[in-house]
């Protein structure tokens, strides 16, 4: 008797956690609901079930998770200064350090997005002076390594994607773009010695024999003009032609190796956004 | 401190994220690849009559030989020689060559520049053709403190 | 069996409880009013509009269709809060308010006439609003090519402390300080680049002169030296940045005449929204 009584208490207790988790949360139902819609890309609506979440969850069990969700719907929405603000709010809600991480990285990629790289710098040094972090150091350098590709180095794209694995997908990558690179320094540099060197040195053969030709005739008859002592003349040749198509050899080094190599940079940015397999910002 | 800094900054700012949503708002493709913003010249034709065809030439021929190489010497956008062939295009020869020697003499003066014209994002001073075609409704006037996109 | 009953009663106590604080309705009128009037003091007027929008009493409710109406008037689409405002019945507080604020969307829409004859249809008799609705109702004069009322009668519905800047406005409208484009060009046409320092531009004025100086010099000095073909350049070149001269006076003129209208309407605006159109300004949030 006493046996059957106890058996019937022990499953009377057992009970009662199932009869708990069948009752329905709401808070619950509505994330989901909100999540839904992210996942089939109603972005504003999806922001506007996660703001009435928020607003009735007072115990404040959701402000990380909805605060992170809004952020992301931003982002895909392209409004980055809206996602950086809610992941700042997620951030501060945040209870372990893992969350703090996802946060960071959050507003780091948004910063590489919107090529608002230094402050998506400032974000990564401060993770890896970050004792909690110390573990995450290859994803701090894979995120620093497409902050750097994003602001143009690719030369510390590829030494940064190097300390991951010296065989990485990126580091080829970069190391492929660094090398077929032109220098801009060097093309204006040579330019200051030859005349359309710079444009040559950049493949633009017709422009920079062109340029050759008008510096040496202005230059020819500048001197010309002062060896027969028309000052004037000479002054007037100089300033008015000889000196702008020199700057102009110099500008068209500079811009063609600019060009160039926007050309090149953007090859392989658009191999990074359709198709790298990887994660992207 | 600092999350206190961050509470306070994110609720002001919320403020005003809210006005980004008075209009409903999809899926954006965000693209990697940079803009180019240098100054590109059309070379090509697009018809017109023969007067406009002349004026064409003889811009295409001053580009190749001197523009493309003596470097980017006008403040203006558009540049005085596309500004030749837009106001020829709108107006006719005549017109549209009183305009450009007008715009020429403007391209001397480096004194008020900014305190008259508005400027482009790249720097240069925007100055289009339908301000000049005696045309008082093309006329569309922008201050010179603002920015205007290319 | 005693205790078998307690721990039924204690367990359904529990999980009522449990349930209760889990449980919230997030779709009951209740519940939506709560959010979308949150949403209104956030200034998401867009979203609170669609959350009225939701609630049965919408069709009933004039606080809740006002607010409506002012959301969608605050997000710039005038014509669905012209239809909220339309729909707020007579015996409702708001009823005098929707009126001005109908006015208001109107003139936001620059829907002048129609704005005119709204007034006309609803404010005619002694009225709250009705000096606002006035006021609001000639103001539109400033910034529409109708023709102007007479000065007495405009100035009017305006305060004291209005008068004066009302009264400037009204003298601009009437004669516009326009610069005359056929004297800037004849002006011109005598002294090169007089045309445009008569319309404001000096020192484009100043450079024309110097250039259709300089290159009229030139033609003058070659010819003199017996230089003919270049003495031809260079009056070739003179008289294109002559009749260059004169044709950028005329154009000057008609640009300084777009820029002083802009600057006019710019503060025309500015006045109104410190004014706030004249319409009151309503605190649901506190």
């Amino acid at each position: 008797m006493i046996f059957v009584t106890k058996i019937r208490v022990i499953s009377f207790i057992l009970f009662i956690p199932v009869l708990l988790l069948q009752a329905q949360d709401s808070f619950e139902e509505q994330f989901q609901l909100a999540k839904n819609l992210y996942v089939k890309e109603n972005y504003y609506d999806a922001i506007t079930e996660l703001k009435r979440l928020l607003f009735f969850d007072n115990g404040g069990k959701y402000l990380f998770e909805a605060n992170d969700l809004i952020g992301q719907c931003y982002k895909q929405g392209g409004k980055f200064t809206d996602a950086i603000r809610y992941f700042i709010l997620a951030e501060i809600n945040t209870k372990n350090p893992d969350q703090v991480y996802k946060e960071k990285v959050g507003i780091v990629r948004i910063n590489i997005l919107r090529k608002t790289t230094e402050s998506a710098f400032r974000i990564l040094n401060s993770l890896e002076t970050d004792s909690r972090f110390k573990d995450k150091i290859d994803i701090t350098n894979y995120w620093r390594g497409w902050a750097y590709i994003f602001s143009d180095d690719w030369v510390n794209a590829e030494a940064t994607f190097a300390k991951i694995d010296s065989a990485h997908q990126l580091q080829k990558l970069a190391e492929k773009v660094n090398n077929e690179l032109y220098s801009v320094g060097f093309a204006k540099a040579i330019s200051y010695i030859i005349p359309g060197a710079g444009q040559i040195y950049t493949g633009e053969y017709l422009s920079g024999i062109m340029s050759l030709g008008w510096n040496v005739l202005w230059g020819y008859l500048t001197v010309q003009a002062f060896a027969a002592d028309r000052i004037f003349d000479g002054i007037m040749i100089a300033n008015f032609l000889f000196l702008r198509f020199y700057r102009g050899n110099l500008q068209n080094a500079e811009n063609f190796a600019i060009e160039k190599n926007l050309k090149i940079s953007n090859n392989a940015l658009h191999y990074l956004q359709y198709e790298y397999k990887g994660l992207k910002p | 401190m600092f999350k206190i800094v961050l509470i306070i900054v994110s609720l002001f700012t919320l403020v005003t994220t809210a006005q980004t949503d008075w209009v409903k708002w999809g899926k954006t493709e965000i693209n990697y690849e940079k803009k180019d913003r240098t100054r590109h010249k059309d070379y090509s034709y697009h018809g017109g009559s023969i007067s406009e065809l002349a004026v064409k030439t003889l811009a295409n021929a001053y580009w190749f030989f001197i523009s493309d190489l003596d470097g980017d010497n006008c403040p203006f956008s558009p540049t005085c020689s596309s500004f030749l062939l837009q106001s020829v295009k709108e107006t006719n020869v005549v017109q549209g060559t009183l305009m450009f020697f007008d715009r020429f003499t403007r391209d001397y003066n480096f004194i008020e520049r900014y305190n008259r014209y508005p400027r482009e994002k790249d720097g240069h001073y925007y100055d289009p053709v339908s301000l000049y075609t005696l045309n008082v409704d093309k006329i569309k006037y922008i201050p010179p403190s603002a920015v205007v996109e290319p | 069996m005693k205790i078998q009953v307690f721990l039924c009663v204690l367990l359904s106590f529990v999980s009522t409880a449990f349930t209760q604080e889990k449980q919230i309705d997030f779709n009951s009128e209740k519940n939506i009013k709560k959010f979308a009037d949150y949403l209104f003091c956030d200034k998401d007027y867009l979203r609170a509009a669609e959350e009225y929008q939701r609630l049965n009493a919408y069709k009933e409710n004039d606080t809740i269709i006002f607010k409506s109406g002012l959301s969608y008037l605050f997000i710039g689409d005038y014509s669905t809060s012209i239809d909220n405002f339309a729909k707020i019945s007579n015996s409702s507080l708001f009823y005098k308010n929707s009126k001005l604020e109908q006015m208001k969307a109107h003139y936001l829409k620059k829907d002048y006439s129609v704005m005119r004859s709204f007034y006309k249809n609803n404010f005619t008799n002694e009225y709250d609003y009705s000096d606002q609705a006035e006021k609001l109702f000639y103001f539109s004069y400033l910034v529409s090519e109708d023709q102007l009322p007479q000065k007495e009668k405009f100035l009017i519905p305006f305060n004291s402390n209005e008068n004066e800047i009302i009264s400037s406005f009204y003298d601009w409208k009437n004669d516009p300080p326009y610069k005359s484009s056929a004297l800037a060009g004849i002006l011109s046409a005598i002294i090169p680049g007089s045309g445009k320092i008569y319309t404001g531009d000096i020192s484009d004025g100043i450079f024309s002169f110097l250039v259709t100086g300089v290159f009229t010099f030139l033609a003058y000095d070659n010819f003199h030296a017996d230089h003919d073909t270049r003495a031809w350049i260079f009056t070739g070149l003179a008289a294109f940045f002559y009749g260059g001269n004169v044709y950028g006076s005329v154009a000057a003129a008609q640009i300084h005449n777009a820029k002083i209208t802009f600057e006019f309407n710019d503060g025309l605006n500015v006045f109104l929204q410190n004014k706030n159109y004249f319409v009151p300004v309503y605190d649901f949030c506190n």
